[in-house]
């Protein structure tokens, strides 16, 4: 019995998870950004959009995305208007907003920035290895 | 006589053992010239080697994560919200600065009638005879090549939609050209990449 109200607790938890965010999705989003990956040492592409929901809430979006998979790798906005692939984010002491770690190395994939971020500061999506600080590919944004 | 030379041996051995001046050269030693004086020692206490060798191997491997290089991690989240209902954009790109100033973004958006162009954020000099055309951007320069002209331009600023013809094969060009046709000047050119 208990282990009956235990996962019927957690379906209701995964339904109430996905459903909710999903009876909220309804209205749609803002475009306002977008911009293209480059990265040529370790071969990024695809495109970076930031929406504004109706909610007010900003999201990142990855999509067409590919990057070499690597270790501790994160999303990252900087400031700036564009960055190398030999960009020293640590050296130059860039700002940075962190996004999260990378989902995965292939594929579409949202990210949550955080509320306040001011994106006329913060002008680039880097794909981001924090643990040799190196930057996989950049990706400059521009106005949609 | 007999008595004291037993007594001297005994004395010697607890001397070998670690407790008298003997122990001081040996300990040194250890320090000194490691993989002299240690490996036999160490070779009778495998577990040490594993002990060090093991957390070393472990860390090296979560450093530098090798089997990464051939395992992709692939994702694919569906946009946080449903825009099922809008025109999706398809084609998009930003106007480069040319001779006379255009700015601006062009997209392609697909609806469920058809295609559009549309120019967003957009301002370019005012100019009579001012057209706007899909073009492939090697073949720009030369008039009239691989082109498809989408009328006049309907404003110099603000957002403006243009309909693409049905059954526009949008493989054959990769940009928005903005040109006069008199002078027949250039006035800008956005080069489209998916979105």
């Amino acid at each position: 019995m208990v282990r009956n109200f235990k996962t019927a607790g957690i379906l209701a938890g995964v339904v109430l998870a996905l459903g909710l965010p999903l009876a909220y999705a309804q209205s749609s989003a803002k475009t306002l950004e977008t911009g293209t990956f480059h990265g040529k040492v370790h071969n990024t592409s695809g495109r970076a959009t930031i929406y504004r929901e109706a909610d007010g809430r900003l999201i990142l979006r990855l999509t067409n995305f590919k990057t070499s998979n690597g270790p501790d790798v994160h999303v990252v906005l900087i400031a700036a208007k564009d960055a190398d692939d030999d960009a020293n984010f640590l050296k130059n002491s860039t700002e940075r907003v962190e996004l999260g770690a990378l989902k995965g190395n292939e594929g579409d994939q949202n990210y949550e920035i955080p509320a306040g971020t001011d994106l006329k500061k913060f002008q680039t999506i880097s794909i981001y290895c924090e643990r040799f600080n190196a930057n996989f590919g950049a990706a400059p944004l521009e106005k949609f | 006589m007999r008595t004291s030379a037993p007594l001297r041996s005994k004395s010697f051995e607890v001397f070998e053992n670690g407790i008298g001046p003997g122990k001081w050269p040996d300990s040194i030693s250890v320090g000194m010239f490691m993989t002299i004086h240690i490996s036999p020692w160490l070779l009778r206490r495998k577990w040490i080697l594993v002990a060090i060798g093991l957390p070393v191997l472990v860390a090296l491997w979560w450093a530098f994560r090798p089997e990464k290089l051939w395992i992709n991690q692939k994702v694919n989240e569906p946009a946080p919200f449903d825009t099922s209902a809008d025109p999706q954009p398809i084609l998009t790109g930003r106007f480069e600065g040319n001779a006379r100033h255009t700015n601006g973004r062009a997209t392609i958006y697909k609806k469920p009638g058809g295609e559009y162009l549309q120019l967003s954020d957009f301002t370019a000099p005012s100019g009579p005879d001012i057209h706007v055309a899909l073009v492939h951007d090697d073949a720009q320069a030369k008039s009239g090549l691989d082109s498809l002209d989408l009328g006049p331009l309907k404003a110099n600023q603000s957002d403006q939609n243009y309909n693409l013809p049905g059954g526009t094969d949008l493989d054959k060009y990769d940009a928005v050209l903005i040109y006069a046709e008199r002078p027949h000047a250039v006035f800008g050119l956005a080069k489209l990449e998916p979105f």
